[in-house]
């Protein structure tokens, strides 16, 4: 039981390539292990419900032994008249959310960093991730009370300062729904999401400031090229990371902010399977639309991607 | 040797992974349905599952039902859920681990898509259940109602027989009409002039002309709401109308695609138009919709509404401003018949009280249990609480005469009080015809039956045959629950958007009408209303 080192003998590890490279480092296999263990069981394992996606879901016979039927729910799900609505709201929530949402933790980071008095760059800094820590519950409730036609408080606000007209109501209109959730979206996550950018920006090199400032740059210049550059592979990795996310737009506060008013433009593809797949126990349907967004997803991903490898050689894989 | 080690290290944090999962569940179904345990005492122990009221009290502190539970000789372990029981159902069925009862937790459609997972209880009844057949023997239609379209019956009915015909009234505020002196509007066009007023003047007299909302009520799909005008189109609702659905002469439809649903919303987009209905009509919560109406303190803020009673609608200080209006005329020279929603089997008959999973092994034990609460003067009990001295809920008299006593909680009104004190209406219950006269009911309900009072003889109107369309007595066969539930997601989606639309904007709606029916229908309604309609048939020749 010597520990082995990468000496190991030849014989037993002939034509085995993969092994004889990675047998030397087993202690970080076995680091890794109980995350691969945990994705294993729960990430793949679960896997194999998408199967109830092809076939007819039969309760006495589980998820799996129901018979096939094929493409049979894709289709009742492109021919139904909320295939167009449901793909199209959910495409705009997700894109105005990633336009706008995934600079502003950037910028927020930025600020800090250019806080020089530690004391109010934590007070900054805890202000403005507190609001992640609200549940979404609370958080409807809270747009619900101050944007309420009559009483609300920003409402009045907005409505004081001729920035909205009179009669506009935030939380039914449907041109309102799409900025309503995704600033109150930025308020909530901006703080949250900039942790790592401020995390990135503290490794820069102090000499680089140094050097930067003895070049004569102003605090622009050294935004554009020093702290920017540094943080850049962080935000490309990050952008990946989001596309992939792209079209599973959060069913909880857009369910809890629906209503009949805003419904032709808040029915996304979640909501959809929710209402039918979940409330009406279709669980084929739910599991075959729930698999089409995924397939998206997964698209999104890949070109993002690819994209990045191309144009900046940085990427996932 | 190493490679031997990490393998079974892999094998040892799989295994340990799936019993944390839950895989095992041939090991977790022993406790779950099967537990034959009895207690020290000899009695069976039973798990049950109860959907109540988000004021219900902790059931387990409801002396009347311990009284059952002694009575049954079982031990009943309660999990109890107030809050989100639809998403959490279809989690609980699809693992087939249910407890041994299910109170008020499971529908027509359950049955369909979770086939085998309840018992039928009908050759359970027939052997341990005495007052359950009793009620079968009394009231033949709750045995119709209770069974599925495969002849079993998985849940058993309820039925209170004492709640009134309809459910909704319409209110208006006498005090003001009184304080700009007008009279109570008979007709669609009295109403407007009425709300207009309501709008200009200062009706309720505290010096602010902008506080009062001329005219308010609850999303259109609901209970409160102004579909019930549709009555005064001589369209005859009932039973709620759930998703619209009514029937007129024996056939089935859908007043979303009804000429007459046309008429009412352009009359009300103008009523909207001209801001005599609350901006917030569409996108209030049922709980704001309430307070709103209770004003503050003493100053009433709504003009006309729906609701269910005076007290319950706008609080004890403000009720009696308000009167019952009896259904409106169109037109003063109108001649269509009036209709108001005839809601008698919606109010008085409930399916699937109580169920029983197929894996119980006590099921003589269980069903023991449920017949329990289905002795008339116990569902008294199970549905305005305990008769002794710890529940405080009902008085007996001494002479078969029972009164419901006032709330023991002098801030609660009487409806709240049932609802905490009880099962209340999701209980398992039966109330005989014949103990309905001997019982004297609280103010609320008092009140109640006094102000739907006006409604009476409009209701007595509605044909049993061919204008009544009670949704909980249809049976659908598994193909069609399934096509149902479908269209109707399909069909919902259309038509809640373009109400609220409608309503809220000045579009043209004799122009988008058309191909707002065409679209509704290609949706899947008019593939519902076939399948509704076969149901209906089969409905009405049972019959007599």
């Amino acid at each position: 039981m010597k520990p082995a080192q990468t000496t190991v003998p030849h014989q037993t590890l002939r034509g085995n390539g993969w092994l004889r490279k990675h047998a030397g480092h087993y202690q970080l296999w076995l680091m890794v292990l109980p995350a691969v263990i945990y994705i294993a069981i729960f990430c793949y394992g679960p896997m194999y419900g998408i199967q109830l996606a092809f076939r007819e879901f039969n309760f006495s016979k589980g998820l799996t032994g129901g018979e096939w039927a094929g493409l049979k729910y894709f289709e009742q799900y492109f021919n139904s008249p909320m295939f167009w609505p449901t793909l199209r709201n959910t495409f705009i929530i997700a894109f105005f959310s990633i336009l706008l949402g995934f600079p502003m933790p950037i910028l927020l980071a930025l600020v800090v960093n250019s806080i020089r008095s530690n004391r109010r760059k934590r007070i900054l800094q805890t202000t403005v991730y507190m609001p992640y820590f609200i549940s979404t519950v609370v958080l409807v409730a809270l747009l619900q009370i101050m944007l309420s036609p009559t009483t609300g408080l920003i409402d009045g606000f907005l409505k004081a300062l001729h920035l909205i007209p009179a009669d506009t109501n935030l939380i039914g209109d449907p041109g309102a729904f799409v900025p309503v959730y995704v600033i109150s979206a930025i308020w909530q996550a901006c703080g949250w999401n900039s942790i790592i950018f401020i995390a990135a920006l503290s490794s820069v090199d102090a000499q680089q400031y140094d050097a930067a400032r003895i070049d004569g740059a102003n605090r622009w210049q050294t935004v554009w090229h020093v702290e920017i550059p540094a943080i850049l592979p962080t935000i490309i990795i990050l952008l990946i990371m989001n596309m992939g996310s792209i079209l599973s737009v959060g069913f909880e506060k857009t369910f809890l902010m629906q209503n009949s008013l805003n419904k032709p433009v808040s029915e996304v593809i979640s909501t959809y399977v929710f209402n039918v797949g979940v409330k009406s126990n279709q669980f084929s349907f739910g599991s075959a639309v729930g698999l089409f967004n995924t397939l998206i997803n997964f698209t999104f991903l890949m070109l993002a991607n690819a994209l990045a490898k191309k144009t900046s050689k940085i990427s996932l894989m | 040797m190493r490679k031997k080690s990490i393998l079974a290290l892999v094998l040892a944090g799989c295994l340990a992974g799936l019993s944390l999962t839950g895989c095992s569940s041939k090991e977790n179904s022993s406790d779950v349905g099967n537990d034959s345990s009895n207690t020290p005492e000899g009695k069976t122990k039973l798990k049950a599952i109860i959907v109540k009221h988000s004021l219900t009290k902790d059931v387990t502190q409801m002396k009347w039902l311990a009284e059952i539970e002694e009575k049954a000789n079982v031990e009943i372990e309660w999990q109890q859920i107030s809050a989100d029981w639809d998403q959490k159902k279809s989690a609980l069925f699809a693992s087939g681990e249910i407890p041994d009862l299910l109170f008020n937790a499971t529908s027509n459609s359950d049955f369909v898509q979770f086939n085998g997972l309840f018992e039928d209880l009908g050759p359970l009844i027939e052997k341990d259940a005495p007052n359950i057949q009793k009620m079968f023997s009394e009231h033949p239609e709750l045995k119709t109602l209770a069974t599925q379209i495969d002849g079993k019956l998985y849940g058993t009915p309820r039925y209170k027989g004492i709640w009134p015909g309809s459910t909704a009234s319409m209110f208006i505020n006498k005090t003001w009409l009184d304080n700009l002196g007008l009279q109570v509007p008979t007709t669609w066009d009295e109403l407007e002039t009425v709300l207009l007023a309501f709008r200009d003047g200062d009706p309720n007299q505290n010096g602010d002309k902008t506080d009062e909302i001329p005219m308010d009520f609850n999303p259109l799909g609901w209970d409160f709401t102004p579909k019930l005008l549709l009555g005064s189109l001589g369209l005859p609702l009932s039973n709620g109308a759930s998703d619209g659905y009514f029937t007129e002469g024996a056939q089935v439809k859908n007043f979303y695609v009804d000429e007459r649903f046309k008429t009412l919303m352009q009359f009300l987009q103008k009523l909207y138009s001209q801001n005599l209905i609350s901006k917030e009509v569409v996108t209030q919560d049922y709980s704001k919709y309430q307070s709103v109406a209770r004003g503050n303190g003493t100053t009433a803020k709504v003009g006309f509404t729906w609701g269910w009673e005076t007290g319950d609608r706008f609080g004890n200080e403000l009720k009696d401003q308000y009167v019952t209006l009896p259904q409106l005329k169109q037109h003063a020279d109108s001649t269509d018949e009036l209709y108001w929603s005839n809601d008698y089997y919606y109010q008085n008959y409930g399916s699937n009280a109580v169920s029983v999973s197929a894996r119980s092994k006590n099921k003589e034990a269980a069903m023991r249990f449920i017949d329990g609460f289905y002795e008339p003067v116990v569902s008294l009990q199970v549905l305005f609480g305990g008769m002794n001295d710890t529940d405080k809920g009902i008085k007996d008299n001494g002479d078969g005469t029972y009164a419901i006593l006032p709330p023991a909680d002098a801030s609660l009104d009487p409806g709240s009080w049932k609802w905490t004190n009880s099962f209340a209406d999701n209980g398992p219950m039966y109330i005989a015809d014949t103990l309905k006269d001997k019982v004297t009911l609280g103010s609320d309900m008092q009140n109640v039956l006094k102000e739907k009072a006006v409604y009476d003889e409009l209701l007595n109107k509605a044909d049993e045959k061919s204008n009544v369309y009670p949704q909980n007595f249809m049976k659908y066969s598994t193909e069609d629950t399934n096509t149902l539930a479908m269209n109707q997601a399909n069909v919902n989606n259309i038509t809640d958007q373009k109400w609220a639309n409608w309503l809220t904007t000045k579009v043209d709606i004799e122009k988008e009408w058309a191909a707002y029916v065409a679209s509704v229908n290609s949706s899947g309604l008019e593939q519902n209303l076939q399948i509704r309609q076969k149901a209906y048939d089969e409905y009405l020749s049972t019959l007599k």
